[in-house]
């Protein structure tokens, strides 16, 4: 708990605009695999700069109690109804707040995680990811739908 | 009188507990995205061959001509990739060394030819962009110069050259 508290650290002036914000995601970079092949398995880190999914999400003020979960797919969808298996392990999550005093945290995507927002009120949380197309897979774009819903309470 | 305070008190309390309570929710959502491409397979064409050669007489095979190297690559079709070269300075024979460089070369996607229709490479050197044809092939040309020493050791001389492609 206390490290999820220090990664949403901000500067008091930083937590004074934000105290009257609403809770708020946004979908800001998609997790993108880039090219794969038939039977070869590729992960994308949290930590990818250009690779790793993205969301941002943002709390009424200070003291809110966040919970974070996300609907995960098992497959992407490709063409003519083809699929590909793809998979979240337990560190392919990762929560950092925006002030430059805070650290990442590794989160698991797969699991509800609870905080509380002592000091910040505001974060990016990165996901990344494994895919593992089959040998016969069959050549095109696969995509799937990644949705992080935040709840205050 | 006294009853309408209470209900009223009732009302605001019940209006603040209200409040505290609610829990927020938003969600937002992203795509996970991945490119599915068939495995690249290079294979050597044709070597380039300098055939005999003089002391002190350099000699070059263009990209464009009949000794010309070839690289023939299989991949998607119509898929771009990003064509880059390892190129030796010096052919080799036994400890006696043999210059060559200024490399040019060409793609082709359509056709197993370096006339016309053969892109030329600009910088072997440096990463070109290319793309497989609508079948999937991809044809590179490489021509250089060697540059023998007019003293130059007689022999066999050989270098590897590299060709790699990447997906983009």
């Amino acid at each position: 708990m206390y490290r999820a508290l220090a990664v949403l650290a901000l500067t008091a002036s930083t937590l004074t605009s934000r105290a009257s914000g609403q809770v708020g995601v946004q979908g800001v970079r998609d997790l993108n695999f880039g090219v794969v092949l038939p039977g070869v398995q590729s992960s994308v880190a949290p930590t990818d700069p250009i690779k790793s999914g993205q969301f941002y999400f943002r709390t009424p003020g200070i003291g809110s109690r966040v919970r974070i979960r996300f609907n995960l797919p098992n497959r992407l969808s490709g063409p003519g109804g083809a699929q590909m298996n793809i998979q979240f392990s337990n560190g392919d999550g990762l929560l950092m707040g925006t002030s430059p005093a805070s650290f990442p945290v590794s989160i698991n995507p797969r699991a509800t995680t609870v905080l509380q927002a002592t000091t910040s009120s505001d974060a990016n949380v990165y996901l990344g990811g494994t895919v593992s197309p089959s040998a016969g897979q069959a050549p095109g774009s696969y995509t799937g739908t990644i949705v992080m819903t935040i709840t205050v309470f | 009188m006294r009853v309408l305070k209470s209900v009223s008190a009732a009302v605001a309390l019940s209006l603040s507990l209200t409040a505290v309570g609610a829990a927020q929710s938003a969600s937002g959502s992203i795509n996970a995205t991945a490119l599915v491409r068939q495995p690249i397979s290079i294979s050597a064409g044709q070597n380039l061959d300098f055939g005999i050669v003089l002391q002190g007489t350099p000699k070059t095979i263009a990209s464009t001509a009949a000794a010309a190297g070839r690289f023939d690559a299989t991949g998607t079709a119509s898929a771009n990739v990003n064509v880059a070269f390892t190129l030796p300075a010096t052919l080799a024979s036994g400890a006696n060394t043999l210059p060559i460089g200024t490399w040019t070369g060409c793609y082709n996607a359509t056709a197993n030819s370096n006339g016309a229709g053969c892109t030329a490479i600009a910088n072997l050197a440096a990463t070109t962009p290319a793309a497989f044809g609508g079948a999937g092939n991809l044809w590179v040309f490489v021509g250089a110069t060697v540059t023998p020493a007019a003293a130059q050791a007689v022999g066999n001389y050989s270098g590897t050259v590299t060709m790699t492609l990447t997906y983009f």
